[in-house]
């Protein structure tokens, strides 16, 4: 059995292949990534480990590779003619071009990265998973320049101020984290999203407003670096 | 009496050498300092600035290199001169005008009060011989990079004693090197002291290093050698200049990458684009602001790099 952990900074997935086929994935907080060990393992199966995410090194593992990696080959199990990724990551974004094997981190500036959406969450005293159906409730777009993510709580408060709905300033909201990033990713066709933030619809939308390339997110976006590990597994040791 | 010419940039050490005086690259002590700079741009500049202005670096006067080189060093250079240490600027011709150059190397030997040992030149010629054969170790994977990387790029002062510096080369270990993916190194030297070793630790054997290279590169056995030689300093004139070299370097040493290193504030950073454009090679570009050691997000970059260029097809 081929196993990927992904541990994060925000939360652990594990993806279990067998034959190269999924047989188990999971998502849980980072600081309980040790349920993982447990979910979906045969105990009398040869098993490799590969982990990826900042704790990599720190969780068992037979190999430990980067998220860079990990979402290279993730992404490709889904869609083989990928160019260029976007793995929004709780606290860093990353762009790869796979046409030219080169990569982007912003972790410099929490505008584009989910810290930016957990702060907007933590101001209006929401959960960060209901960003996506607030936005969708918006009737307009209240504009939140694309600056810095303390700074844009001001923004926002201007707004709501100047009689923009929560539900519009969220908008806002994601229509500035999508142009942050934006600045980071090269002219391109198709446009792969993947990592937990992109399970918000309002992320997705606006990227696919502000962006001219058509914006595709593979099944299950926030497992794909996990899946990338184990595929990562597979390459090493193709016997199992 | 042997004055310490500091030095912001690259002169022509052999030049204070023979105007008998001893250089001191005031960069050299940038990467290990602990100074927190009391106003800043760029890191480099700041933190040599301050350690001059608080007594941290004896010098007795101060050669400021700007006009395409370094922006930054022209206004931190001003401040150190009106503290009260003697300075000189000195520009390149970004037009690679020999006779401005000549003149360039005039003044600065005036201020230096003349060349009084000519045998210097040659001296230093020889040196520079051994650092590009010392060059040439690495790239046919016979020394490590990191040992490389600190005798080249000791080149711009000699490390203040050229009999005793040639001792130092002397002592560099022969090696075979085991590695991943060979890479080079444009862009100003990394501030983290220990870039080269986290970069071996990962796999890169970096064959190239571009500034340093720079330091070994040119010279000459007397003031119109020198000036023929010092006015094609890449980094001080257009960048198509530098881009040609780079292409020639990176196929002669045989990279499979090439990191660029930027450095916060600093007017080089905006050339990033302009290598991605007219490089073929896969290129990671990595940011440093001040003196410290290389940290988890440069370690990762790296690893990320190597993996790319080892894994991906």
């Amino acid at each position: 059995m081929n196993t990927g952990l992904d541990v994060g900074s925000t939360t652990a997935k594990i993806v279990r292949l067998e034959s190269g086929i999924i047989t188990a994935s999971k998502v849980v907080p980072s600081h309980r990534w040790k349920e993982l060990l447990e979910y979906g393992n045969k105990r009398d199966t040869i098993e490799t480990i590969v982990s990826t995410g900042y704790f990599r090194r720190t969780v068992p593992h037979t190999a430990a590779i980067t998220e860079i990696t990990a979402a290279s080959l993730g992404v490709r199990y889904y869609i083989p003619d990928a160019q260029v990724i976007v793995d929004v990551g709780g606290q860093d974004t990353k762009v790869i071009d796979l046409r030219n094997n080169t990569f982007l981190i912003n972790d410099k500036c929490s505008a584009g990265t989910g810290a930016f959406l957990e702060l907007a969450a933590h101001y209006f005293d929401i959960p960060v998973e209901s960003l996506g159906k607030l936005h969708t409730r918006a009737r307009r777009c209240a504009l939140i320049n694309n600056t810095c993510g303390v700074f844009a709580i001001s923004e926002m408060i201007s707004q709501l101020v100047g009689g923009y709905t929560m539900e519009e300033v969220i908008c806002g909201i994601h229509q500035a984290f999508a142009r942050r990033i934006a600045q980071m990713i090269p002219p391109v066709e198709t446009l792969v999203l993947i990592g937990g933030t992109v399970l918000n619809t309002g992320i997705v939308e606006s990227f696919e407003s502000i962006h001219s390339s058509t914006v595709v997110v593979p099944p299950s976006p926030q497992t794909v670096n996990a899946l990338g590990a184990a595929l990562y597994g597979k390459k090493l040791r193709p016997e199992i | 009496m042997t004055d310490t010419v500091g030095i912001t940039a690259l002169i022509p050490p052999e030049l204070v050498y023979a105007c008998r005086h001893r250089p001191l690259d005031v960069n050299n002590v940038v990467p290990t300092s602990s100074i927190n700079p009391r106003s800043k741009l760029c890191a480099w500049t700041a933190v040599w600035r301050d350690e001059i202005m608080e007594g941290g670096l004896d010098i007795d006067s101060l050669v400021v290199v700007a006009g395409g080189d370094c922006h930054n060093a022209l206004v931190d250079g001003q401040k150190v001169a009106l503290s009260g240490v003697p300075t000189h600027y000195f520009f390149y011709p970004f037009d690679r005008d020999p006779d401005y150059m000549a003149s360039q190397l005039d003044g600065l030997a005036g201020f230096l009060g003349g060349i009084k040992n000519k045998e210097m030149f040659r001296t230093i010629s020889g040196l520079k011989e051994k650092g590009l054969a010392l060059d040439q170790l690495r790239v046919d994977d016979r020394a490590r990079a990191s040992d490389v990387f600190s005798a080249l790029i000791s080149f711009g002062d000699l490390q203040g004693d050229p009999a005793a510096f040639e001792e130092v080369l002397d002592t560099i270990p022969h090696t075979d090197v085991e590695y991943s993916s060979r890479v080079a190194l444009i862009g100003v030297p990394p501030i983290y002291p220990d870039f080269h070793e986290v970069a071996e630790s990962f796999g890169l054997h970096v064959v190239y290093d571009e500034l340093p290279y720079e330091f070994v590169r040119l010279g000459g056995n007397d003031l119109q050698a020198l000036a023929g030689s010092y006015r094609n300093y890449s980094f001080s004139g257009p960048i198509t200049g530098r881009i040609e070299m780079i292409r020639q370097e990176l196929d002669r040493r045989r990279v499979d990458g090439v990191i660029h290193y930027t450095q916060f504030a600093c007017h080089h950073t905006l050339e990033d684009e302009i290598f991605r454009a007219h490089l073929d090679y896969p290129i990671l570009t990595v940011q440093g602001d001040l003196p410290r050691s290389s940290s988890e997000q440069l370690k990762l970059r790296l690893e990320a790099f190597s993996e790319m260029l080892e894994v991906m097809p």
